[in-house]
């Protein structure tokens, strides 16, 4: 069941002289899928997206679109549209002109250009500004313009190369949610590249988590958050408290690790088999700890705060135990009370809140 | 501004160097302006004989320099059609090749710059003079063709200025809206047209200009390459070689009327653009009342000064100096009586004196005069024997110690002074130094 | 180099990748390298007439270069020697005179001049160096001349009382050059200070550094490719000017370019002319090399 917006990464690897930008990435995005890859700068996201978009090929492994394999299919070829990060709108030409080219190269004539274009703008909700430069307009009317220009190629899968960084705050947590409405509007296979994983677990329906070339995980943003396969992915994708120690046993999809802080329960991540000994990490969300006020959890750690920080919907509690420090969130719920400084603490979580994964867990894919 | 300037070198210092600076700069040119209206035969302004706009008719009548011209516009417009696609290829092979390469490449081709423009010169014509002789051509053949060696010649270093120009420019290019382009389904070519030649067009613009510039100045190139023809730019150099008159002078400020209303334009131009780009323009008064706003349109400027720059030559050619300078004249043969009057008398009392001895009086070129024939670098025609009372009364015989003076435009109207003097020193009076020009 | 071409191509289409090939190729070749090495090969040769070009007579020679150092009795050529040396002194006089001249106003102009003062100072820069290179040194007769505008003010207000002749002390020529190519030191000052921070200055000022200071640790530093740019372009054109020194130079006061011409049009020898000229160009080459590498600069800052 291939679709024309399919896209597979079939052992790609990409390489610039010595140095490995993608490494053997493989993975298939599927049509209409709003399909993110997160990792911080240098990963390596940035060339995997060109690749796709034709600028570069791929050292080993194909591309394939809509089952084609991509090699020696130029860019201006190619049934994808790349919004460039600074945008690339041409500085020269008016809005219109601008939305137009792709109609312009393709030969279409004048008037029927004009035409495509205002319904472009009209669907991006920017009516009327044709004739405006491109410097008349704000960034997130660029934005739209930019999107609008890729639209106008009539493209299987649109690539867009962390389009909202350039914008602030307001305006880029409104964009996620105006990108993820055209995107549905549209129905096309939508690649995102960001190094902000706020962008990446709200628009997308999956996102691959990329690392040092190597892609870490592939999974729906909830799993992505809840699930990590890697202590990176972990790390990486919100807060966590990271506990290193030894394995003491393990069964049944859980393991019990020995830790500075004492015997510890979590889950085994992917199903792993652990060996008593194996250098591990247990994670665990600073939200999913708890103040014990009891003794009956399996995990309780004990140690002396810190600082509290207010931070106004929550309170992050800063907890020193031994050399480590853990913190935790508690929600301002108007009832709590604030902790004071030097205050014994008790800490508690279900083993199922707590991830437990191999120190140098690379991509150990079980596809 | 005056807070952040002093502190980053502003002020008084700052102030008093730019304005020595810029009078060093312009004041050359200034009093180059003034000699062309004076209507003395040498270009100078002390003393101020007469205002004139004679030198620029002088200058129009100039045969060699206006055939110059015309071979200089031939070859200016070759050298742009030739040297501005080189200089664009070469900055468009600079911008692609690997950082190693580049460093070579932009080496050889900055070379043409830096060598002195007769190893230029020479390199062209025995390089092309020996591509004449492998063909067998024989010497009416392109290959010493005094055009085409010129042509040449300049493009080889002035591709390199036009590279230069378009290095520049290209730096400020965004590579990534040409993949944009072939992204969004443009072929290279055109994506090379539609995005980054328009992005080079003012650049084109400039990289001409300035290779016309080059092209029209050049002479230590040309002077060679031209063989024994003649562009504007050798032509004026004989001409100052051979001997300085102020219808050069009249040259220099038709130039610098030239190139100032062109700055004027081109500055009324950037303002334009910018306010239009800032977006500026529609709250600026000056644009927003049509009459200003007109006012204010570089082709509103350039209208108004090229009426100005008409008025003012139509003034010119109606203005008459003749009187003046009769005058003038008048005043000169006065003084010049009055002088040999003095003379006679002094001879008179020797005569009186030594009435016995019978002595001659003594000859001019015996005369040690400070002046000697130092001040005759080109070499004096021998009738310009210094004046006999140089210390008393120098100023108006300061024209007999120029070398172009004398020669060529020794007038034909005699002066009635020295024919009518039995004065021994009579011959000493060279009259054309005196005379100015008709 | 394959791959290269092909992505230029792939970017720019086939046409462009020609076009900036054979562009670059002939430039390269038929008007930088071929002419040289003809007239290096040429410098090697005899003045034959016509007639005996190719025949028995042909034959290489170093006797241009001979005679460049040494004259037809034996004797060293102290006179075409010297002339070269004056030729090279002078023309480092000039550059170092004009970079006094030019940086602080590269400075100002980079860094006090604001809005309207600083446009009007680019476009006073630029105008004098639209007027004909010939016109500029002509003005500088006009100053300079036995009667000339200076001597005229001068013996007006009886400073002196007879014309000083500030042609034959070379001071006419000396002007004129330091003036000539004064613009082609500003710039690449100037591009070069531009790109310096406003706050380092302010944040040396601050820390109690001298003016003095600032502009010896802060800004010449920065400045230093743009100097070794200006000056590289300067003192070649200076040392390889031709009209100043035929304009504004002394009678019995030669510039080594002159020497050259000489051969050349005057005595027909063009094969010596082409000797004189390869010194020329070989000692000015090795004379900025040099200086190029006690400073530490690159080439590819020449032209910036």
């Amino acid at each position: 069941m291939t679709s024309n917006k399919d896209v597979v990464l079939d052992h790609v690897s990409i390489r610039f002289g010595a140095y490995t930008a993608v490494d053997n990435a493989f993975l298939t995005i599927k049509g209409g899928e709003f399909f993110s890859f997160l990792g911080p700068s240098g990963c390596g996201k940035t060339t995997l997206l060109r690749c796709v978009s034709g600028f570069v090929d791929p050292t080993e492994g194909r591309v394939l679109i809509g089952g084609k394999d991509m090699r020696d299919v130029s860019p201006n070829k190619r049934p994808t549209a790349l919004i460039f990060q600074n945008l690339a709108l041409f500085p020269l030409m008016s809005v219109a002109e601008n939305i137009a080219f792709p109609l312009e190269v393709r030969g279409v004539g004048r008037k029927e250009r004009r035409k495509r274009a205002d319904e472009l703008l009209d669907m991006i909700a920017l009516p009327g500004t044709g004739d405006k430069k491109v410097h008349e307009l704000s960034g997130g009317q660029r934005q739209r313009v930019a999107i609008a220009r890729a639209l106008a190629v009539e493209p299987d899968i649109l690539l867009l190369d962390e389009p909202l960084s350039a914008l602030d705050l307001k305006l880029r947590q409104h964009m996620r949610t105006e990108l993820r409405a055209i995107q549905q509007r549209v129905g096309l296979t939508f690649i995102y590249i960001t190094h902000d994983q706020g962008e990446a677990l709200t628009m997308s329906d999956r996102v691959a988590v990329m690392n040092t070339g190597v892609i870490e995980q592939v999974d729906a943003p909830e799993a992505v958050y809840n699930r990590p396969k890697t202590a990176f992915v972990a790390s990486f994708v919100g807060e966590n408290n990271a506990l290193s120690g030894k394995i003491a046993s393990a069964e049944s999809g859980y393991a019990a690790l020995e830790t500075p802080a004492g015997l510890l329960h979590g889950v085994a991540a992917g199903g792993r088999h652990y060996k008593p000994g194996d250098a591990c990490i247990l994670f665990v969300r600073p939200e999913r700890l708890m103040l014990a006020r009891d003794n009956d959890s399996v995990n309780r750690i004990v140690g002396t705060l810190e600082k509290e920080e207010f931070e106004g919907n929550i309170r992050i509690a800063h907890v020193r135990i031994g050399n480590a420090m853990i913190r935790i969130s508690r929600v301002n719920d108007g009832l709590s009370a604030p902790l004071a400084p030097g205050e014994n603490v008790t800490l508690a979580f279900s083993p199922d809140n707590a991830t437990v994964l191999p120190v140098s867990s690379m991509a150990e894919v079980d596809a | 501004m005056s807070g952040s300037s002093k502190s980053t070198g502003g002020g008084l210092f700052a102030i008093g160097y730019s304005l020595l600076f810029f009078a060093f700069l312009f004041g050359p040119l200034i009093i180059m302006t003034i000699t062309a209206f004076n209507s003395s035969s040498f270009p100078r302004i002390t003393p101020w004989e007469c205002f004139t706009t004679d030198w620029f008719g002088a200058l129009i009548r100039d045969q060699r320099l206006m055939s110059g011209l015309s071979t200089s516009v031939g070859i200016g417009i070759g050298v742009v059609a030739i040297s501005v696609p080189l200089g664009l290829a070469g900055a468009l092979a600079l911008s692609e090749v690997s950082p190693r390469l580049r460093t070579a490449l932009y080496s050889v081709l900055i070379i043409p710059i830096l060598v002195p423009g007769v190893v230029l010169g020479i390199s062209t014509i025995v390089f092309w003079g020996s591509v004449g002789r492998l063909f067998g051509g024989d010497h009416g053949g392109i290959f010493y063709n005094g055009t085409f060696l010129t042509l040449a010649g300049q493009v080889t270093f002035i591709a390199a200025y036009a590279m230069l120009v378009f290095i520049a420019r290209l730096q400020r290019f965004d590579p990534t809206l040409t993949e944009a382009a072939l992204d969004l389904g443009a072929t290279p070519g055109q994506a090379f047209r539609k995005i980054l030649m328009p992005f080079l067009g003012p650049a084109i613009g400039s990289a001409a200009f300035m290779a016309l510039l080059a092209s029209f100045e050049n002479y230590n190139t040309t002077v060679f390459t031209i063989l024994s023809g003649n562009t504007f730019t050798t032509a004026l150099a004989s001409k100052v070689r051979l001997g300085t008159d102020p219808s050069l002078s009249a040259l220099a400020v038709i130039i610098i009327a030239v190139t100032l209303i062109g700055a004027m334009i081109n500055e009324a131009h950037n303002r334009r653009q910018e306010l239009l780009r800032t977006g500026r323009a529609s709250r600026s008064r000056l644009y927003t009342n049509p009459v200003t706003r007109w006012l204010t349109h570089p082709a509103g400027i350039g209208i108004i000064l090229l009426g100005c720059a008409a008025a003012l030559v139509y003034a010119g050619s109606e203005h008459d100096s003749r009187a003046c300078r009769a005058d003038l004249i008048e005043q000169k043969r006065a003084v010049q009586e009055r002088l040999l009057q003095e003379q006679r008398q002094r001879i008179e009392e020797q005569k009186r004196l030594q009435q016995p001895s019978a002595t001659t009086p003594p000859q001019p070129s015996n005369n040690p005069s400070p002046f000697g024939g130092a001040f005759s670098p080109g070499g004096l025609a021998p009738g310009a024997a210094p004046a006999p009372a140089p210390s008393t009364n120098p100023s108006p015989f300061g024209g007999a110690f120029n070398p172009s003076a004398l020669a060529p435009e020794a007038a034909p109207a005699p002066t009635p002074v020295p024919s009518a003097n039995p004065s021994p020193f009579g011959n000493a009076f060279n009259p054309g130094s005196l005379q100015p020009k008709p | 180099m394959k791959g290269r071409w092909q992505e230029f191509a792939g970017r720019h289409g086939l046409g462009v990748a020609l076009f900036v090939g054979l562009g670059v190729g002939f430039w390269i070749l038929f008007l930088i390298a071929l002419p040289q090495i003809a007239m290096f090969d040429f410098s090697l040769r005899h003045n034959l007439p016509p007639s005996e070009i190719g025949g028995a007579k042909d034959v290489y020679t170093l006797s241009n270069y001979a005679a460049f150092f040494q004259s037809a009795d034996g004797s060293a050529n102290v006179l075409d020697m010297g002339v070269l040396f004056k030729t090279m002194l002078a023309a480092v006089f000039v550059t170092i005179i004009d970079v006094l001249i030019c940086y602080p106003i590269a400075f100002i102009l980079a860094h006090s001049a604001r809005g309207v003062a600083a446009r009007l100072m680019v476009i006073g820069l630029i105008v004098p160096f639209w007027v004909n290179e010939i016109l500029r040194a002509f003005a500088f007769r006009v100053i300079f001349g036995a009667t000339g505008v200076l001597n005229g003010i001068g013996m007006g207000m009886g400073l002196w009382d007879s014309p000083i002749d500030f042609i034959r002390a070379d001071i006419a020529l000396y002007s004129g050059l330091t003036y000539a190519y004064i613009l082609l030191m500003i710039f690449p000052i100037y591009n070069a200070v531009e790109a310096l921070d406003r706050n380092q200055i302010e944040a040396a000022r601050d820390m109690g550094a001298s003016w003095w200071r600032v502009h010896w640790r802060v800004v010449l530093p920065i400045a230093k490719p743009g100097i070794a740019s200006g000056a590289t372009m300067v003192f070649m054109l200076t040392a390889g000017a031709l009209a100043a020194p035929q304009i504004l130079g002394g009678p019995s006061n030669l510039w080594f370019t002159q020497v050259i011409y000489q051969w050349f049009n005057e005595a027909g020898d063009w094969q010596r002319g082409s000797a004189y000229a390869a010194i020329l160009l070989l000692c000015c080459m090795l004379f900025v090399m040099l200086v190029m590498r006690v400073f530490k600069v690159d080439i590819g800052a020449i032209g910036r």
